[in-house]
């Protein structure tokens, strides 16, 4: 959490982020492989906040508070975490996770962790005109506003998924390292500044 | 039709169990028939709840932990308050075990 850039309480580093505004990360999906089978039963029987319904899906949804997140624990041993606001957090709370399993028994390990997606968000504060970006963007965009409010804009490098809706609020997903966020941010802001729309 | 032996822990299921007992100790009822007897209770207490309950209780409270598994969820709150149409009642931990019914008929 000490991490997080917190808005207004410390200068932005413009050599990195020249628009001036860094996209918040808001979720992390990481993976682990705990290298050993797991006996989904008797975990959800022995720990908390765990949920199993073999019927409806094959792996154990477990919660913990600090970091907030929720993991999906699968009888082979491998384990998707998601929900924590960092990578730190989230291969924290996937080591607490593997704790958790080796408390109950299992000789979990800790192997091959990775970060898989990181989702940013933030908020340009004017509206775009999607359909003007769409059109000249159109390799990139896809705008169906009957479908979805939202332009989705995948860019090539890096390989990041965008999502500009017209309030100037902006999604960013994709990225393995937040250093994919930050540049697909960087290349679209002056894109968005040029469909700023320009209100009565 | 199967039943939940759920409420052979409550208050009354734990008072006809304890009688039951008695009874089969010093002769008055056989075993098989006191057992049949807890079957008829759980039918009973079923059929009760269901027909002819008819206030509701709202429950809340910080939910410590939950669990749900073979069908069945648990869950531990701490700072409960149990609230009906009439009264308010204030809990300092309480624990709840909750199946779904729908599954008897299956």
């Amino acid at each position: 959490m000490a991490e997080q850039v917190l808005e207004g309480s410390q200068p932005v580093d413009l050599t990195k982020h020249p628009s001036g505004i860094v996209p918040t990360l808001q979720n992390i999906v990481s993976t682990v492989n705990l290298d050993c089978k797991l006996d989904l039963k008797a975990i959800a029987l022995q720990a908390r906040n765990a949920e199993y319904n073999p019927k409806r899906f094959a792996a154990v949804i477990m919660r913990i508070r600090e970091p907030k997140t929720t993991a999906l624990i699968f009888a082979s041993g491998k384990m998707v975490c998601t929900g924590a606001k960092s990578e730190q957090q989230s291969k924290l709370a996937a080591r607490k996770y593997a704790r958790i399993i080796q408390k109950l028994g299992f000789p979990a390990h800790f192997k091959d962790f990775k970060i898989q997606n990181i989702v940013g968000s933030c908020d340009v504060k004017f509206p775009i005109r999607l359909e003007g970006l769409s059109y000249s963007h159109g390799a990139f965009s896809s705008y169906e506003p009957e479908l979805f409010p939202g332009l989705i804009y995948r860019m090539k490098q890096p390989k990041i998924v965008l999502l500009i809706f017209v309030s100037g609020k902006i999604v960013l997903t994709g990225a393995k390292v937040r250093d994919e966020t930050y540049t697909a941010f960087e290349n679209i802001y002056p894109v968005l500044t040029e469909f700023r729309k320009i209100q009565q | 039709m199967a039943t939940f032996e759920l409420y052979r822990r409550s208050t009354i299921g734990m008072c006809l169990t304890e009688t039951l007992d008695e009874m089969v100790s010093n002769g008055t009822l056989s075993p098989e028939l006191a057992i049949q007897v807890l079957v008829q209770f759980d039918k009973s207490m079923t059929e009760a709840l269901e027909t002819q309950v008819k206030s509701k209780v709202t429950i809340k409270g910080h939910l410590h932990t939950y669990r749900f598994c073979d069908n069945v969820w648990t869950f531990i709150l701490q700072g409960a308050s149990f609230k009906n149409e009439e009264c308010q009642e204030n809990v300092g931990k309480v624990k709840i075990v909750a199946c779904d019914s729908k599954l008897l008929s299956q």
